[in-house]
């Protein structure tokens, strides 16, 4: 869908873009990193909204840089910025958006309405844009980058300023989208847990450097397939058990126990030796499952490898406020240590 | 949910061509301008001034007729609008000089009521078209669509080239219009046929620096007001300046010019009093000054008095002295210049 290299782009002195290129196939991706990354410079370079120093490949099978318009008409771009046109009611910005991309006037009309009753924007399409709420504004921005049925969607922290509520419809919509329909959406934001929940792939750039690039379910993988078992009381008895049979097992901050081998088992023998064991050490298991890496980890270690994100922790800070959905182990906690 | 809610659908109709972008731009702009009562208000007056100048081509038309309506008319252009050779002729050749009296009085009409109209106009329109998409960064949503630039301009330019239209094109064809419906018979219509394409010509003349020049303050900030305050103080600063070079120039020179009088040195003048070479007399009686100095210099520091002489240039009736081609040069540079300024502030804009 998007196979572009080789792309530099400097202000001044500073490198925002250093050889980029990135593959990405349809379905969602995550594009990720910490605040001066180049990721807003790499979705405007991909618009041509910024000229890049170089870099050349294509985007929908178009040639890029070279028909930067033709890839316009097929990507629909939510901007990060509160931008609007001043003046005009919810209705009308986004049959505007639909005319600008080409729809005749009353099928522009139409779709509009359409997409707006999709984005769950009611009676206030009817309201100036200026009075919209910050949620409101990211619905109608969703709407105006949806309304002209682009096959790639490009969204610029589409959930800032939503609540759980609107936040969860948003993500829905977004898989609605890319599984239903077939789009494939590059979802830019801070927020990991909304990319660990819809996202196929994710590519984090740090430093204009991207320094991760894979499927999200290769990137969770564990160096050691493990497996997480969450038991009731004391888990000493079955960590020793599992020892005694050649498994490797770490504890982490709740309790939990992290096997490591046990995976290479064949799944009926697994659950079965697993329950065997916990019979003989007199354990109650509550919960287990495979381990993963959790984004937050995965992300970290990409971004440290930037030595400016290092030195500044403070680019970092988000973090602390997202909420992982990942029971993955803890940065500090290797499996088998 | 909406009743109608049906989920998302794709949408698979044909598009538009590229080249009708500019279009919907313009359009929507034309629209939001539409919206404000004041615009409408302002259209309604500025068309008014063509009963003014249609009662001035009804009474030369049948100021063969009546010759007290040639008297009138005679002394306005005489005295009002300095063209005393244009008043003798109406009566020594009435047929002759109705191309040239309609043309002047068309001439009048773009260069006083409507010339302070598209001021107004392009003031209190033009702030809002470039300013408000920077202030609210609409230019990212324009520039995410398949719109170059250059098509952004045109379509928020065109905005301005319709209001302005309406002002001063439409008008001006219109009292050509009456004025040949006045007219005794259509024959005049041999005489006067190319006096639609001077106004066309005249129009662009007027229109395309002066739009220019205003999307180019509106380009350079995101506050409205100053690029307001900006266009408002081009014009009287140019005219005030103008002004007072012109004219203290003159009194150095040799004191301030001299009122007309009747024929014994006092009361109103009347056109009829004086013949071609009294008029000459005048002329040359004129202070020195007044005479000899080079008003196309300072002629180009006043948009007001450049695009006055174009105009006339176009109409074929340029009585003021100096060469068109310096003001059709700036007119030019204004253009080409505030262009290629709005370009570069919204490419600046998308870079950062």
């Amino acid at each position: 869908m998007i196979d572009i290299s080789g792309v530099n782009k400097r202000y001044g002195d500073v490198n925002a873009l250093t050889d980029v290129a990135i593959a990405v196939a349809p379905g969602v991706t995550g594009l990720l990193g910490p605040n001066g990354s180049g990721k807003s410079t790499l979705i405007k370079a991909l618009l041509g909204l910024v000229k890049s120093q170089s870099g050349s490949g294509t985007v929908l099978g178009h040639p890029w840089p070279a028909k930067v318009r033709t890839i316009r008409d097929l990507v629909g771009y939510l901007p990060e910025d509160d931008c609007y046109i001043a003046g005009l009611v919810g209705i009308e910005s986004v049959a505007f958006m639909a005319k600008l991309s080409g729809l005749p006037d009353t099928e522009g009309l139409r779709r509009a309405h359409e997409i707006m009753d999709f984005c769950d924007i009611g009676e206030e399409r009817y309201r100036e844009v200026e009075g919209y709420s910050t949620g409101m504004r990211q619905k109608l921005k969703f709407a105006q980058a949806l309304v002209h049925d682009p096959p790639l969607l490009i969204l610029d922290e589409p959930t800032t300023g939503l609540d759980p509520d609107q936040r969860h419809a948003m993500l829905s919509r977004i898989r609605t989208l890319s599984r239903d329909h077939g789009k494939s959406i590059i979802l830019s934001t801070h927020i990991l847990p909304d990319v660990q929940s819809v996202c196929d792939q994710v590519i984090i750039l740090a430093g204009g450097i991207v320094r991760v690039q894979d499927k999200l379910a290769v990137l969770s993988e564990l160096e050691k397939p493990t497996m997480h078992v969450s038991v009731l009381g004391d888990p000493a008895p079955l960590a020793a058990k599992c020892e005694s049979e050649g498994m490797e097992v770490s504890t982490t901050d709740d309790g939990s126990l992290l096997i490591a081998g046990l995976v290479t088992i064949d799944q009926g023998d697994r659950t079965s030796k697993l329950w065997q064991w916990a019979a003989e050490t007199d354990t109650s298991i509550r919960r287990y499952h495979r381990a993963k890496k959790s984004l937050e980890q995965i992300f970290v270690d990409a971004a440290l490898t930037d030595p400016h994100v290092a030195n500044e922790a403070s680019d970092l800070s988000f973090l602390q406020s997202s909420t992982s959905t990942s029971s993955g182990p803890s940065p500090d906690k290797s499996v088998g240590a | 949910m909406p009743v109608h809610d049906l989920g998302y659908r794709g949408w698979t109709g044909a598009r538009m061509s590229h080249l009708m972008r500019p279009l919907v731009v313009a359009r929507g702009g034309i629209s939001l301008v539409w919206r404000r009562r004041w615009l409408r208000m302002m259209i309604i007056f500025s068309w008014l001034p063509i009963l003014l100048f249609g009662v001035g081509i009804f009474m030369f038309e049948y100021s063969a007729t009546e010759p007290g309506w040639g008297q009138v008319l005679g002394n306005l252009l005489a005295f009002q609008l300095q063209r005393p050779d244009l008043a003798l002729s109406i009566s020594a050749d009435h047929a002759g000089s109705r191309h040239d009296v309609w043309a002047t009085l068309i001439l009048t009409f773009f260069r006083v009521p409507q010339l302070f109209a598209m001021v107004l106009l392009v003031g209190l329109i033009a702030p809002m078209l470039i300013s408000y998409d920077l202030r609210s960064k609409a230019y990212l949503m324009y520039f995410s669509r398949p719109l170059s630039p250059t098509q952004y301009i045109i379509g928020k330019s065109a905005v301005l080239w319709f209001f302005l239209s309406t002002i001063t094109a439409i008008p001006a064809l219109i009292l050509y219009l009456v004025g040949v419906f006045l007219s005794p018979d259509l024959s005049v219509i041999g005489e006067t046929w190319d006096i639609p394409f001077r106004i066309l010509g005249a129009t662009v003349v007027l229109v395309v620096p002066t739009t220019a020049l205003a999307l180019c303050y509106s380009s350079f900030t995101s506050e409205s007001r100053y690029a307001t305050f900006s266009w408002f103080a081009t014009w009287a600063m140019g005219f005030i300046a103008y002004s007072v070079l012109t004219y203290s120039g003159a009194r150095m020179r040799g004191g301030p010019p001299q009122r007309p009088r009747g024929p014994r040195g006092r009361g109103r003048p009347r056109f009829e009093d004086f013949d071609a070479a009294q008029y000459e007399n005048m002329a040359s009686n004129m202070p020195p000054g007044l005479a000899d100095i080079d008003r196309d210099k300072w002629r180009l520091l006043s948009p007001y008095e450049t695009l006055g002489k174009v105009e006339g240039w176009v109409f074929g009736i340029d009585p003021t002295p100096g060469s068109v081609w310096p003001s059709i040069i700036m007119l030019i540079a204004i253009t080409v210049g505030g262009l290629w300024i709005v370009r570069h502030r919204i490419m600046a804009r998308l870079s950062v």
